[in-house]
């Protein structure tokens, strides 16, 4: 092989390549509209695109597994917690996290409520991108999908007076051990059914024509399912016996009204 | 030296190695906050760290590459440089740009997105340092009329680099098509055409440290450049598997990406056989540990472990985890800031005009093998994490803050290995402003002996 021969290869398979990239660009283009539902690219998201941008966000968190590995993924944190939860995170990181617990925690970044409602409509607009299954399993900023897979970890202690807080510490204690039978994660089902999402699902269900229990709205609900979980029996292989439910039915009197008050605050935060 | 303008390299490798060292800092302030708690944490946050870290990387690196070629292009064009005085205005707005930019970050003036944070107008004074380096590089080559190959493939790389930097100057509202043109700038610049950069650069190197015979290299300097773009371009797309793009692409990037260790080997194996053929006879004896090194760690860090994570069945666990760190940190020390630090090294006798090209001095061969040993235990260490944050977080669902408190014991590992490598660095800086020859001026610049040089 001549040196002529070898730039020959160089320039003829460069330009090939280059073509072949630049071609499948242009079909990118046209699929894009579709993968990533533009026609849901309102002004709140374009303006919450600014924020992420210009509150750096992306040098400590990763969105679509894009960014700083210092601190969770957000690709799908609209889908797995509320509005109202990330809203209220938003205002103070501290009331849900802390750093002598977690040894690192995120600045209250001071947004005004205009930046935090469109940044919550950039996220929510992210987490419906086509990303072909990614995350393979949700990835959760804590806990544990598993019971005991935190092996060794001391009891969760809550970050804050803040009953989203008490309410998540409290779960992953024993007792009570809500943990132990439910967990948070999507699609992990123990003993008990998963509880993510339980705030959406919970609504939908007291709206629902099987419904005859005593509540009104989803906390209701939920405060009901952990008092008297007879109340509604949700329908699974190991979730009830003869249209008894297994879960313990003397949590109403086990704990405190203002520790129901955190769980119920705790699980409303489960989009 | 042989031609009395290739001391404007000079001042260009003060400033990358300066600014080499400042990007120490704030690698050890970023892994220390992985530690934390951090006390500094409402000074300096994490983010602003990280990202001076990785901006004064592509800053310094890119210096040394145009210091590298305002030493090589007179020299293989067998010229003076076109206009030393505007070679010295661009490093100067070069520098007031980065610099600029690395302060404004203190304070939080962002453009936010990963490694092109750089601010619009810092953007526009990058764009308008690029166009003033390659006027005068190319002037100098026109008057010249002559054009080798090994410096045709370096300032290539070099003009090719400015215009993949155009992207970055635009904005998109989709976040998914911004993430794809990203890619063309970061992506299209580190796995392509930096790597020709790597190429010239390693041509040069081992043409003038082995004597081997220039036709044999430079043919297969072409063979190397049409094996990364091959690779490469489509390669691109292993960066698009999850971020929204039609499924076409997660083959194809699976596939190309998986070829990209080829061009490395390629040059490892370059490296290699010169020295086979004829030998490594050449008294610049700390020129020769950098430029093989860069060979030999380059292949290592950015084709073996890139491909470690590169397929999608894998990429779809370890995307997004401390795997992607791993392979970063070896893949540009190795590839480029290696073969910077070997063009320094080799260049150094000469440009202060010292007569011998001996080159070998303990601190020297300290500041090499703490580096090489550093990054060594940073990639294990990075490994270590990742893997286990692949399988606590990824595969067994242990929550995100969970997992890092069980993946502390390899932060610490950080701590350490990058405080080996730190040392090294210093010493490396030492070794250049203290201890390098600095001569006698018996032979007065642009009278330089010729030696074995052909």
């Amino acid at each position: 092989m001549t040196k002529r021969q070898t730039r020959a290869f160089f320039f003829a398979s460069t330009g090939l390549f280059s073509a072949i990239f630049i071609a499948l660009t242009v079909d990118s283009h046209r699929q894009f509209p579709r993968l990533t539902h533009a026609d849901q690219i309102t002004p709140a998201v374009v303006a919450g695109k600014h924020v992420w941008h210009q509150k750096d966000c992306i040098n400590c968190h990763t969105l679509l597994g894009e960014g700083a590995y210092y601190a969770p993924d957000l690709t799908k944190i609209a889908q797995q917690r509320g509005a109202a939860y990330l809203r209220t995170f938003l205002q103070d990181p501290w009331r849900f996290y802390s750093e002598e617990r977690d040894r690192r925690i995120m600045p209250n970044l001071h947004l005004s409520d205009r930046q935090i409602d469109d940044l919550i409509a950039f996220l929510t607009w992210v987490s419906h991108i086509d990303t072909h299954g990614w995350p393979p399993r949700p990835i959760l900023v804590s806990g544990a999908a598993v019971p005991g897979s935190n092996v060794g970890a001391p009891s969760p202690q809550p970050a804050s007076s803040d009953p989203i807080a008490q309410g998540q510490a409290l779960f992953g204690q024993a007792p009570p051990g809500c943990f132990a039978c439910h967990s948070t994660a999507p699609g992990v089902s123990l003993v008990g059914p998963s509880l993510a999402g339980i705030a959406a699902r919970a609504a939908e269900r007291v709206a629902s024509a099987e419904y005859h229990g005593k509540a009104k709205d989803a906390a209701g609900y939920i405060r009901e399912s952990i008092a008297e979980p007879n109340a509604y029996v949700v329908p699974g292989p190991t979730y009830s016996s003869n249209g008894q439910s297994l879960m313990p039915g003397d949590f109403a009197t086990t704990l405190h009204g203002a520790q129901i008050d955190a769980v119920v605050a705790y699980l409303m935060s489960l989009k | 030296m042989r031609y009395r303008t290739q001391v404007v390299a000079y001042p260009y490798w003060v400033v990358a190695l300066l600014l080499y060292g400042l990007q120490m800092v704030f690698g050890l302030l970023a892994i220390a906050k992985y530690l934390g708690p951090d006390p500094i944490r409402t000074l300096l946050p994490f983010d602003v760290s990280k990202e001076i870290h990785t901006n004064l990387l592509i800053v310094w690196v890119l210096t040394g590459f145009m210091g590298a070629a305002y030493w090589l292009v007179p020299e293989e064009s067998r010229t003076e440089l076109y206009s030393p005085r505007l070679a010295y205005w661009q490093l100067g707005l070069w520098t007031v740009a980065g610099v600029t930019a690395v302060v404004g970050y203190l304070f939080g003036w962002t453009a936010g997105n990963k490694l092109l944070e750089q601010p619009m107008p810092v953007k526009i004074a990058i764009v308008v340092v690029m166009l003033m380096f390659l006027y005068n590089i190319g002037m100098t080559i026109w008057r010249a009329r002559r054009l080798t190959t090994t410096e045709g493939v370096l300032v290539a790389g070099l003009a090719a680099s400015a215009l993949l930097y155009l992207p970055s100057l635009l904005s998109f509202d989709n976040y998914t098509v911004s993430i794809f043109y990203r890619w063309w700038t970061v992506h299209l610049w580190v796995e392509g055409v930096w790597e020709m950069i790597q190429g010239g650069l390693l041509a040069y190197l081992l043409i003038r440290l082995s004597g081997a015979d220039r036709e044999v290299m430079e043919k297969w300097l072409y063979v190397i450049v049409a094996l990364t773009f091959i690779s490469g371009i489509l390669g691109t797309a292993h960066h698009y598997f999850w971020v929204g793009v039609p499924s076409y692409w997660l083959p194809l990037g699976g596939f190309f990406s998986a070829l990209e260790p080829l061009s490395f080997l390629a040059m490892a194996s370059y490296a290699y056989m010169a020295m086979r053929r004829s030998g490594l006879a050449h008294p610049n004896r700390l020129a020769i540990h950098w430029t093989i090194g860069s060979a030999i760690f380059s292949a290592l860090g950015a084709g073996i472990l890139g491909l470690a994570h590169t397929w999608p069945a894998v990429n779809r666990w370890t995307h997004g985890t401390m795997i992607t760190p791993m392979h970063g940190h070896m893949a540009f020390f190795g590839a480029y800031v290696m073969i910077v630090l070997g063009m320094v090294t080799y260049a150094a006798p000469g440009l202060f005009g010292h007569e011998a090209e001996q080159r070998e001095t303990p601190v020297g061969l300290w500041a090499f093998w703490l580096q090489i040993g550093g990054m060594f235990g940073m990639t294990m260490a990075f490994a270590t994490a990742g893997i286990s944050q692949t399988y606590l977080e990824r595969i067994l669902g242990l929550g995100y803050l969970e997992t890092q408190q069980k993946i502390q014991v390899h932060f610490l590992m950080l701590v350490g290995t990058g405080i080996l490598f730190t040392i090294g660095v210093a010493l490396f800086l030492y070794d250049f402003f203290f201890l390098a020859p600095r001569l006698s001026r018996k032979a007065a610049p642009g009278t330089w002996p010729a030696t074995a040089e052909a």
